[in-house]
């Protein structure tokens, strides 16, 4: 009988292991960083130099949305309602994907699709955009001097995300540091950005600042009274060399369809006039986004998503509301159904 | 019996057997059917349609091989590993066979591993049939080209070679995971066909339960959940995550289910 245990041993002691190599993997602690106060990482932050790196990354929702089921496509429609639906499935779906930072203006993201990819190339000022699953590639030579008004898709990146949502959170926001955390391998800053109104469905943000290069490494957004991030977008992994310079240098398959696109003309930071810019209402956290979506509410899909309110239907998650007038306006932002009614009456 | 002979034995009975061959067959058909009905087909796939990679097919015939293991691994290749590692154990125990196998003193752990060596083997050359049949077919009806990458990179047909080769290698350690699996369902019936079956009906149970959003903290553990990452293999630079997570993951699932088939098969009532 002994015997008969015995043999059964290997089968009882590989789960141990394996559950005990897991768990010590991810026990990693992180280094001690020196103390900082929140306007102290707010100044690495924004003092940070140009850093050549390369990292991968993984952006995960939990919004409260039905989740589209994958492989529907959203319906494409014109203008803004594309924009819309874009904003919709960019909210729903989780990506994963990598980003390459050379020298200055140099820069490649890919986001990845499970038989597919898309790729972001910035080289001084070439711009070239690639869509596997369509092949097709679009090119812009941007303007000397005009870099930075370019790459329209890094928004994607925790870089970018957090530095956007610093600009935007300005002084209706108290800061606060937490423990040190462990984001790709290094050791952060936690910085926490709480809004100081009630005005809005955001909890809290939560930004990992690298403790040595000051760069971005996680953002983290909360809904209000919620435990779980409706929203995290992070580093997985993070290398600090050079990248090849070779993966800046883009030439399209020799089948795929290439589109010349010519470059937004004029100053620095203007936008192209084709696209009529949002009115934003309000200030900080409390802002509403307006725009004129046409018929969009006559989607079905949009209309299977959305409820009928006073005023329009709306679009409801734990941290963004939409409402969608009876007169074609689309009212977005962080805030709750009544902020936005008020700011549609106004 | 030594080691070695045994193995030799076991392989000259697998590779005498007409099922084996029928299914390398199996196989190897599907390859062919793809490129033939390509290159005849007087519209060629456009981006996007069909299975992954199918109309880059026509630009390089490489391409074969990489869309025909998309379409083989998450039904008939796991299918034909089914076969042979349910068949391992319980076959000989229904046969009658088992018994005379075990007359060797120790033998019980040795033929557990041989059984599994001889389905690995059986795992490399199933997977190696389907892309050398794809490289030939596609060589034969497209020639070799440049060939376009998931990030949009083109490469030669030297960087191409490699590429699919590891897309083989890729798909060859997910079978030998399922392998293990299959052999451990084996010691627990002498019912062959029984046993192939379970194996069959386990691939797909996972595969579903992979699709299923509720249990997205079960995925990672699921062995069937790198089975097609090896997509991530076809970008540059090679990402590698899911080809050595998948490594990692399919031999915990060996070094698991090994465990388990020696546990029952070390303490089972051989009677057959």
């Amino acid at each position: 009988m002994a015997r008969t245990l015995t043999r059964w041993l290997p089968a009882a002691a590989v789960p141990l292991v394996i559950a005990g190599s897991v768990a010590l993997a991810s026990a990693a602690g992180a280094d001690e960083l020196p103390e900082r106060t929140p306007e102290e990482i707010l100044t690495l932050l924004a003092d940070r130099e140009h850093q050549p790196f390369s990292g991968e990354f993984e952006q995960s929702s939990d919004l409260g949305l039905p989740s589209l089921p994958g492989g529907v496509d959203l319906p494409a429609g014109e203008g803004d309602a594309a924009a819309v639906t874009a904003a919709l499935d960019a909210l729903t779906s989780d990506h994963s994907g990598r980003v390459f930072v050379g020298e200055e203006h140099q820069a490649r993201l890919q986001v990845f699709e499970s038989f597919g990819e898309r790729d972001l190339i910035v080289n001084g000022t070439e711009v070239w955009a690639y869509d596997s699953s369509e092949n097709a590639a679009t090119h812009t030579t941007i303007p000397e001097g005009a870099h930075a008004a370019a790459p329209d898709q890094q928004q994607l990146t925790p870089d970018a995300v957090a530095d956007r949502i610093i600009e935007a959170a300005g002084p209706t926001t108290d800061l606060s540091v937490r423990d040190d955390v462990e984001v790709a391998g290094r050791a952060a800053y936690d910085l926490v950005l709480t809004p100081r109104t009630d005005a809005t469905l955001v909890g809290e943000v939560a930004i990992a600042v690298d403790g040595e290069t000051g760069q971005p490494l996680r953002v983290t957004v909360t809904a209000r009274g919620e435990d779980a991030p409706a929203f995290q977008l992070a580093y997985t992994s993070l290398d600090l060399g050079a990248p090849d310079a070779d993966l800046f240098t883009f030439t399209p398959p020799a089948d795929a369809e290439v589109e010349e696109v010519t470059p937004p003309t004029g100053d620095h930071g203007s936008e192209p006039t084709d696209k009529p810019q949002p009115t934003v209402i309000g200030e900080g956290w409390e802002s509403v986004a307006v725009l004129e979506a046409g018929d969009i509410a006559s989607e079905p899909l949009l209309a299977q998503l959305t409820t009928a309110v006073d005023g329009g239907r709306l679009l409801s998650t734990d941290l963004v509301n939409a409402l969608i007038t009876d007169d074609g306006r689309v009212l977005v932002g962080a805030v709750p159904l009544e902020r936005l009614q008020a700011a549609a009456a106004e | 019996m030594r080691g070695e002979r045994l193995l030799g034995s076991e392989l000259r009975v697998l590779f005498r057997r007409w099922r084996t061959w029928a299914m390398l067959a199996a196989l190897a058909s599907i390859p062919i059917l793809m490129a033939v009905v390509v290159r005849l087909s007087s519209d060629p796939p456009g981006p996007g349609e069909g299975p992954p990679f199918l109309d880059q097919v026509t630009n390089n015939g490489m391409f074969v091989a990489v869309t025909a293991l998309v379409m083989t691994t998450p039904l008939f290749m796991p299918l034909t590993i089914a076969v042979v590692s349910g068949d391992t154990i319980a076959g000989e125990a229904s046969l009658g066979t088992l018994r005379y196998l075990l007359v060797a003193p120790a033998g019980r752990v040795r033929l557990l591993v041989v059984k599994y060596l001889t389905t690995v083997v059986f795992a490399v050359v199933a997977s190696g049939t389907v892309l050398l049949v794809g490289w030939a077919i596609g060589a034969a009806l497209f020639g070799t080209g440049e060939a376009t990458l998931l990030s949009g990179d083109t490469i030669g047909v030297g960087d191409a070679v490699l590429r699919s080769l590891l897309v083989g290698a890729h798909v060859t350690i997910c079978m030998i995971g399922l392998a293990a699996i299959g052999q451990f369902i084996s010691t627990l019936t002498d019912a062959g066909v029984g046993a192939m079956a379970a194996v069959a009906v386990l691939t797909i149970v996972a595969q579903v339960l992979g699709q299923l959003d509720q249990l997205a903290w079960l995925h990672p553990w699921l062995f069937t959940h790198h089975w097609l990452g090896f997509a991530d293999l076809l970008r540059t630079p090679i990402v590698w995550t899911s080809f050595t997570e998948n490594a990692a993951l399919q031999g915990a699932y060996v070094a698991f289910f090994g465990a388990l088939a020696y546990g029952r098969f070390t303490t089972k009532d051989v009677l057959s």
